[in-house]
């Protein structure tokens, strides 16, 4: 988020290196008609599955997690349990400086008498 | 007549505190005597060390940590807690978009208290949908009552950054009398939690440095019964005047748990007829009562000790965590740098001293104990 602020702001002009224009053809797209809709949704990349914020802790709570790979961090995942549920837990792993954090949050679920939480 | 955890803030190391009546020693060895210029050296060496590492150095390489939204019903997060093997969990407030403390096991003490209480309004059904936050809310009136200096607000978060001094972090957790100080980073538009810090990774972040260089520290050598560090039997070591608070196995849990809160220790040996240690009681365990309810079931008064520390015992074969030695013991006569390295040891809070071979309850040196004796 700040990142690409900076780098609009920071980054140096160097003679014959700008940044070309986006083409005007690109800005003309018609806006995605309604069958795009009926479609299903793009299929999960399968690297995302490799999280480890399922992986057991079977050293007790101290015992440290593996590294996460770069691909799942800073993707929000949420934990799978059947409905009807109370208690959502959603994680993620990102990375301060050279050491990985992997954050769980226990939220309640609204019950509002729909399924979708 | 109440327990108290021990202060060993004395600084001065005069020569009658070493006095040991009867010969504790097969071979009768002579206690070597602790100079106070070994002590000061040592202090000053470990208070160099932390106040020029940071509490980054704290963090694990992919370290996890639990969260709980502060919405949520407390038996929901007691069970939450049980299952993840977790004794503490920072509370995050969606509202405010900050962390705003922490539910540790007193929480659950003091309600599992407040329902075996009849004159209390907090009844099982309530716990379904009574909140985290009202809990703390209502817990202020409670506290009021245990709390000598009421400035402490417990709304109040305590916590860290990465970038304090392990110094800061040390002296933030014994002055607040806390185990655990979330370290959360400010520097983005959120506050993001880091790692929970205990005074067990600042030990080990010492031990680690010292490890190949005994000799700087040469305070270390020392065994425990000649430093004023730890709360003993009085007839034993020096005794700071306090009575040392053990309980039988057929006690009842809610005199345990009276033990935890009033007495501010977090720990309660269980000793049988000849003051032989057993086993320990400590806050931490209070969240296996989340094992199939049993705190629903139970009256705190007709539980005895052991049985809620068979309930422990289940609950860590259930959930495949690492079963360890509950008690973790040491002989007086053992260095202090034996003693720390025991200490380091993730989940131990505390060690208990005993005599060789009977396993007599002699002590106890928890983690507060020996920080406070080396910050001085």
């Amino acid at each position: 988020m700040s990142n690409s602020r900076g780098q609009d702001q920071e980054t140096p002009v160097v003679a014959g290196f700008e940044v070309p224009r986006s083409p005007d053809a690109s800005y003309n797209n018609v806006y995605t008609a309604s069958e795009d809709d009926g479609r299903d949704p793009p299929v999960v990349p399968q690297h995302l599955q490799h999280t480890v914020l399922s992986c057991p802790t079977n050293g007790g709570p101290c015992a440290p997690l593996p590294d996460p790979q770069h691909v799942v961090l800073n993707h929000l995942y949420i934990e799978n349990r059947e409905a009807p549920r109370s208690v959502v837990a959603l994680g993620f792993s990102h990375r301060f400086r050279s050491k990985y954090v992997n954050v769980v949050l226990y939220k309640p679920v609204q019950r509002r008498g729909s399924s979708s939480t | 007549m109440v327990p108290r955890f021990p202060a060993s803030g004395t600084p001065g190391i005069s020569g009658d505190s070493m006095e040991i009546d009867s010969d504790p020693f097969h071979h009768s060895e002579v206690v070597p005597k602790m100079l106070e210029a070994d002590v000061e050296l040592s202090r000053h060496r470990i208070s160099l060390f932390l106040s020029t590492h940071t509490a980054y150095e704290l963090l694990p390489e992919s370290g996890k940590v639990v969260a709980l939204d502060v919405t949520l019903p407390v038996k929901q997060a007691f069970h939450i807690l049980y299952e993840q093997g977790i004794s503490v969990a920072p509370l995050w407030d969606h509202g405010i978009g900050r962390f705003v403390g922490i539910l540790s096991p007193l929480d659950f003490i003091l309600i599992l208290r407040e329902l075996g209480n009849h004159g209390s309004n907090l009844t099982e059904e309530e716990l379904e949908t009574h909140a985290i936050s009202a809990w703390k809310e209502g817990k202020l009136q409670l506290t009021r009552k245990f709390d000598g200096n009421g400035s402490l607000n417990p709304r109040h978060l305590i916590d860290a950054g990465p970038h304090d001094s392990l110094k800061d972090v040390a002296l933030k957790l014994l002055q607040n009398k806390v185990a655990t100080v979330p370290i959360i980073s400010r520097d983005g538009s959120i506050p993001q939690l880091l790692h929970l810090a205990s005074l067990t990774g600042v030990l080990k972040c010492i031990c680690r440095h010292f490890k190949h260089s005994p000799a700087s520290l040469p305070i270390l050598q020392q065994p425990i019964c000649s430093i004023p560090l730890g709360t003993w039997v009085p007839k034993i070591g020096e005794s700071n005047g306090q009575p040392f608070a053990m309980l039988r196995a057929n006690a009842s849990l809610s005199d345990a748990l009276s033990l935890l809160v009033q007495a501010e220790v977090s720990a309660v040996p269980i000793v049988d007829d000849n003051d032989s240690l057993l086993d320990i009681y400590c806050r931490s365990d209070i969240t296996a009562l989340a094992k199939d309810r049993a705190y629903a079931q139970i009256h705190l008064n007709e539980l005895s000790i052991h049985q809620a520390l068979q309930l422990t015992q289940e609950a860590s074969a259930t959930y495949g965590f690492f079963n360890g030695q509950r008690c973790h013991m040491c002989l007086r006569s053992d260095p202090l740098h034996k003693v720390m390295d025991r200490l380091a040891i993730p989940g131990v809070r505390r060690l208990v001293i005993v005599e060789a071979g009977s396993k007599r309850v002699e002590g106890i040196i928890s983690l507060t104990d020996l920080f406070r004796f080396l910050l001085g």
